[in-house]
């Protein structure tokens, strides 16, 4: 079993705290991605499970075991770093094998490890070569089959996809999702991409400001985020965030009206919810341009046609804009007057604090 | 864009001009005339007679030529392979620590590294002076009675090669800690997650590494050290010089005190045949092992 388990787990550099009181349950097999912002306490979070960094507070188990306070090489896991640290000296063979030589692994079971990972990785080629005569596509699997020989408890991936152009990404995320799927390892992958986490996470973990903002399966966090900042974070286009300018009860459920606009029902309950200023928020795909009358009404800024859809940027009586969607074949011009009906399902009500109120579910 | 070859030839040899005429002046030519001083009885000053390879005979039989020798190979070891050693190990020291406390640390190891050498002479002729020198303590409890260090035969060339150690590791334990931040410290972190002990990461990661820093401190400190002479000729002052006499000081000694320019050319075309020899083929060896 290699569960991984943080309980209150904090960091600070002297003063600066950079992590808050973190605390998560990873089950063995898990695909878990940490997504935020740069500079929001996730790469730290990994290096604190790779003990890499000191923990400044808390506890973390891995596989039942408390390993806080044990050297990196003592916790059983691999790490795959941003630029690879690849030894510059040594071939891919020696690359791979060194983990093992340190522990006294017998020598014909080195060979037939790294033999292993590497026709897994397709790098049999490659493994009298030295990282300086690879491409960055080919140390970043060296860089895996390095993690994989040592057949560690878990991977700890730190933004490995960083330093690859596009098309290499995007494969290179397809590659790591199907490698999961063989090997079911458990996996933590720190990004700050949102469709690296979308595509690749069982459950990802949203981070910002020193603290975790939701944990869920991407669809979770898409649909249901727990904050209006992992509904801005994650998604593309951003989600549209509109001030809400009076509120009523319409049977149980909240009706919002925006400035100069006629009421939108949501289905979000009216109980419970709390009194100040409240922000509706809506993705472009639940807010439709109709060809009929609309709850919102405003005009066409900017129309950007991306084939099979088309983003109409409105821009509302306060000035507002407002992303709305139309079919990818649209009439609509920069300047035209438009109408958009919003979805009240798909809506979502944020108070002040950020907190999200969503439809039942 | 089209460009005039001509023009830029002229303009690239212009710029070269000032290096090519002073390297000409004052290296090129000088050698050729040393070469050729070498083979004439030239006094100090002044021209001399054609003797072809006499000066090159007399040297093969004279014991103080050889003499010198010796006591230069003899100094080289002393120095160049501990000075390496010791500076990569300070400097591995020092790499640990951070901010001021490492900045505080290099300028205490540099310093003597600026003195002229006639300072450090002074303070370690002190430090080693017979009757008030504090190095006389750990000498007598060593030795039984106090001992003088530069008039003692043994310890003349260990004592001065240790002086010349604590006066330059400086600038070796600088050369290599720039090598060693140059090694990424992810390296490391990836080596401790490799179950790397402290001997497998200094073996298998920083010396490998770091080698070519080691060469290169290796090459500088055997051409330096080959031309040994001040430290020599000053702790030997008020003492024989024969019996410690280094190459260069000896081609002083028959130039300047002789007034034998023809057969101090002789031995200096010697020397330089031996720094040329020495030097090509320490880095020729130490390039093919690293990259190995």
């Amino acid at each position: 079993m290699s569960d991984i388990v943080l309980k209150e787990v904090s960091k600070s550099f002297g003063v600066v705290s950079v992590l808050d009181k973190v605390s998560m349950q990873i089950k063995s097999g898990e695909f878990i991605v940490f997504l935020g912002p740069s500079g929001c306490g996730k790469s730290t979070l990994l290096r604190m499970i790779a003990g890499l960094e000191e923990v400044t507070d808390g506890e973390i188990y891995l596989g039942g075991e408390r390993v806080d306070q044990l050297p990196p090489n003592e916790r059983g896991v691999a790490m795959v770093f941003q630029n690879y640290a690849l030894y510059p000296h040594m071939t891919v063979r020696d690359n791979m094998s060194f983990g093992l030589q340190n522990v006294g692994t017998p020598k014909d079971e080195i060979v037939r490890r790294v033999e292993d990972a590497a026709r897994m990785l397709e790098i049999t080629q490659l493994l009298d070569r030295r990282p300086a005569q690879l491409s960055g596509g080919q140390r970043q699997r060296v860089a895996i089959g390095r993690a994989i020989v040592r057949d560690p408890k878990a991977f700890l991936l730190d933004e490995p996809l960083s330093n690859l152009d596009a098309g290499l990404r995007v494969r290179t995320r397809l590659e790591l999702a199907q490698l999961h799927n063989r090997i079911r390892a458990t996996m933590i992958f720190v990004t700050h991409d949102q469709t690296e986490a979308m595509t690749l996470a069982t459950r990802i973990v949203v981070m910002n400001n020193r603290r975790i903002e939701q944990i869920g399966t991407p669809m979770e966090v898409y649909s249901r985020p727990a904050t209006r900042f992992v509904a801005s974070f994650v998604g593309s286009p951003a989600m549209n965030f509109i001030p809400v300018a009076a509120l009523d009860d319409v049977g149980g459920k909240a009706s919002v009206t925006f400035a100069g606009q006629s009421p939108v029902e949501t289905g979000v309950p009216a109980a419970g919810l709390p009194t100040g200023n409240l922000t509706l928020g809506i993705r472009a795909e639940s807010a439709r341009i109709t060809q009929g009358e609309g709850a919102i009404k405003g005009v066409a800024d900017v129309v950007e046609r991306l084939g099979e859809r088309t983003l109409v940027y409105t821009r509302l009586p306060d000035s507002t804009i407002l992303v709305a969607e139309d079919a990818g074949i649209s009439q609509i011009q920069p300047g035209d007057a438009v109408n958009i009906t919003i979805d009240g399902n798909a809506a979502i009500l944020f108070d002040e604090s950020g907190k999200a109120y969503h439809a039942a579910a | 864009m089209l460009r005039n070859h001509r023009q830029e030839m002229v303009v690239a040899l212009l710029f070269v001009l000032p290096f090519v005429l002073i390297y000409g002046v004052l290296f090129l030519w000088p050698t050729f005339q040393m070469v050729y001083l070498s083979f004439t009885d030239a006094p100090l000053i002044g021209p001399g007679e054609w003797i072809g390879i006499e000066n090159y005979v007399e040297m093969f039989d004279d014991r103080r030529f050889w003499t010198s020798v010796r006591n230069t190979a003899y100094f080289v070891v002393l120095t160049v392979i501990p000075n390496t050693l010791i500076g990569l190990v300070i400097a591995m020291m020092v790499s640990r620590l951070k901010g001021w406390q490492q900045s505080l640390i290099l300028a205490m190891f540099f310093l003597p590294y600026i003195l002229p050498v006639t300072v450090v002479y002074r303070i370690w002729n002190w430090m080693f002076n017979v009757q008030f020198g504090i190095m006389q303590y750990p000498l007598t409890w060593i030795f039984g009675k106090a001992t003088p260090v530069f008039r003692t035969q043994w310890m003349f060339m260990p004592a001065v090669a240790f002086v010349t150690v604590w006066w330059t590791c400086g600038f070796n334990i600088l050369l290599f800690l720039s090598g060693l931040r140059s090694i990424s410290t992810d390296i490391y972190e990836a080596a401790a997650l490799d179950n790397a002990s402290r001997w497998t990461i200094f073996r298998r990661i920083t010396w490998p590494l770091i080698w070519p820093v080691t060469a290169l401190v290796l090459t500088i400190q055997l051409i330096l050290q080959l031309k040994i002479f001040d430290q020599v000729y000053l702790f030997v002052q008020g003492g024989r010089p024969d019996p410690s006499m280094v190459m260069v000081q000896y081609i002083y000694s028959q130039a300047f005190q002789k007034n034998e320019g023809g057969y101090a050319a002789a031995i200096s075309v010697a020397l330089f045949v031996i720094v040329i020899v020495f030097s090509i083929l320490q880095f020729q060896v130490l390039r093919g092992r690293g990259q190995k």
